[in-house]
């Protein structure tokens, strides 16, 4: 029998769009446009138009008789010898779209030569530069960001479990964006190194609470779902808790 | 240090808050004129951008402003979030509440009784500050910051 993955458990919205957005079969929502211009200003690695640096030369000329590399199949910018950067995202505790740890393994699933990175309030995605654009791209023009409640932070990046700002942002030490009050539009002032950008960013409006609850992945008492209301998955946590805890006394089960 | 006579309370909001808000519920609470101290509690915003490619650049914040609490200039270095407070006694915690009130207007917001400055410098204080620092000050801020205290007087 071929296998399925379940991706997680749970019976709660949270569950739900936690299994949707790690599904590859599964389109992830487009909300916004943004251009491939303002995702390179927003990273910062290099000025938009600017021919990709590269680390090593082409694949092409002269790869070693190695049966591994002739199974893998390399990305573009690996063939190119591309450099390996980032991009970097704080989520809010506030019914952010996306978290850290959802993150690292929405990605593993849906692309290839990429090393994401989860601390516990921000999330690192590396790969090379001209793959890292195209999932940036995806990463922030879908359902996975949201204007006010994630943030792009290359240093710098508390935020995640402190209390929003009146206005609905999070916070940011460095203010990176700012919301524009008359048109409710969120813009880029400096790039995720806290470096003053030549011109705004825009990165659209900010969701609804109604939208961010029924998009969120993250359980939170308060302001969302709680943990403790999806029975599913209080029973599987507690169930891998178990036997991690019994593992060194030869669980038999 | 604090003295143990004095009663305090803590003041948090859902919210942080904007420095018109700080402002006003600050001059609010101020005007009851049962404050001995207080302290304005939050994330730090830093001056200058302290980490990275720009770092030592201008960090321009909207948050970090000057804002005037009775006829005293007070530069915010924190997003504030919570107002620790210390009082003369207990009887103005009724007008410190009805302060709020007006102060936060439709933002959520909750006073709570108890003891959130230190009583007495601890071993690390010691170590950090030495045997001369300012007492008033340990439990409250760092006694070795340039900028001291901000007294503000004629309330009375």
């Amino acid at each position: 029998m071929a296998y399925k993955p379940q991706y997680g458990p749970g019976s709660s919205t949270i569950a739900e769009n936690r299994r949707k957005q790690m599904d590859p079969s599964k389109k992830l929502e487009k909300v916004r446009d943004i251009s491939d211009e303002d995702i390179v200003l927003l990273m910062g690695h290099k000025a938009p138009g600017a021919a990709y640096p590269s680390a090593h030369p082409p694949l092409t000329e002269g790869e070693p008789d190695c049966p591994v590399r002739k199974m893998v199949v390399p990305i573009d910018g690996a063939k190119a010898g591309d450099r390996i950067r980032f991009i970097q995202f704080a989520d809010s505790m506030y019914n952010a779209p996306c978290h850290p740890y959802q993150r690292s393994y929405v990605e593993s699933y849906r692309y290839r030569g990429v090393d994401p990175g989860t601390l516990s309030g921000r999330q690192i995605v590396e790969c090379r530069e001209r793959d890292l654009e195209k999932i940036a791209k995806e990463l922030v023009a879908t359902e996975l960001f949201d204007p006010a409640r994630t943030g792009i932070r290359g240093s710098t990046v508390h935020g995640h479990s402190l209390r929003l700002a009146e206005d609905g942002m999070m916070f940011d030490m460095m203010q990176r964006c700012i919301l524009d009050k008359k048109a409710g539009m969120v813009k880029y002032v400096k790039n995720q190194n806290s470096e003053p950008l030549d011109k705004e960013v825009k990165v659209g409006k900010m969701m609804d609470d109604k939208w961010l609850k029924a998009h969120s992945t993250i359980f939170h008492s308060l302001v969302g779902v709680p943990f403790r209301s999806d029975q599913e998955y209080v029973e599987y946590v507690q169930r891998v808790h178990s036997l991690r805890t019994k593992y060194g006394f030869m669980p038999e089960e | 240090m604090t003295d143990a006579i004095y009663p305090q309370v803590r003041i948090v909001s859902e919210r942080l808050l904007n420095p018109e808000t700080v402002e006003r519920v600050m001059n609010l609470i101020v005007a009851t004129e049962g404050v001995r101290r207080a302290i304005l509690n939050g994330p730090r915003i830093p001056p200058t951008i302290t980490y990275g490619p720009a770092k030592g650049q201008p960090n321009p914040h909207e948050m970090r402003k000057i804002i005037k609490i009775g006829d005293q200039n007070v530069e915010l270095q924190v997003h504030v979030g919570t107002i620790l407070l210390e009082l003369e006694n207990k009887d103005v915690i009724p007008a410190i509440r009805a302060a709020c009130e007006a102060g936060f207007r439709d933002l959520p917001w909750y006073l709570q009784e108890g003891r959130f400055m230190k009583t007495s410098p601890s071993l690390v204080d010691y170590a950090k500050y030495g045997p001369d620092a300012d007492k008033a000050i340990i439990g409250m801020a760092d006694p070795g910051s340039k900028s001291g205290p901000v007294i503000i007087q004629g309330i009375k």
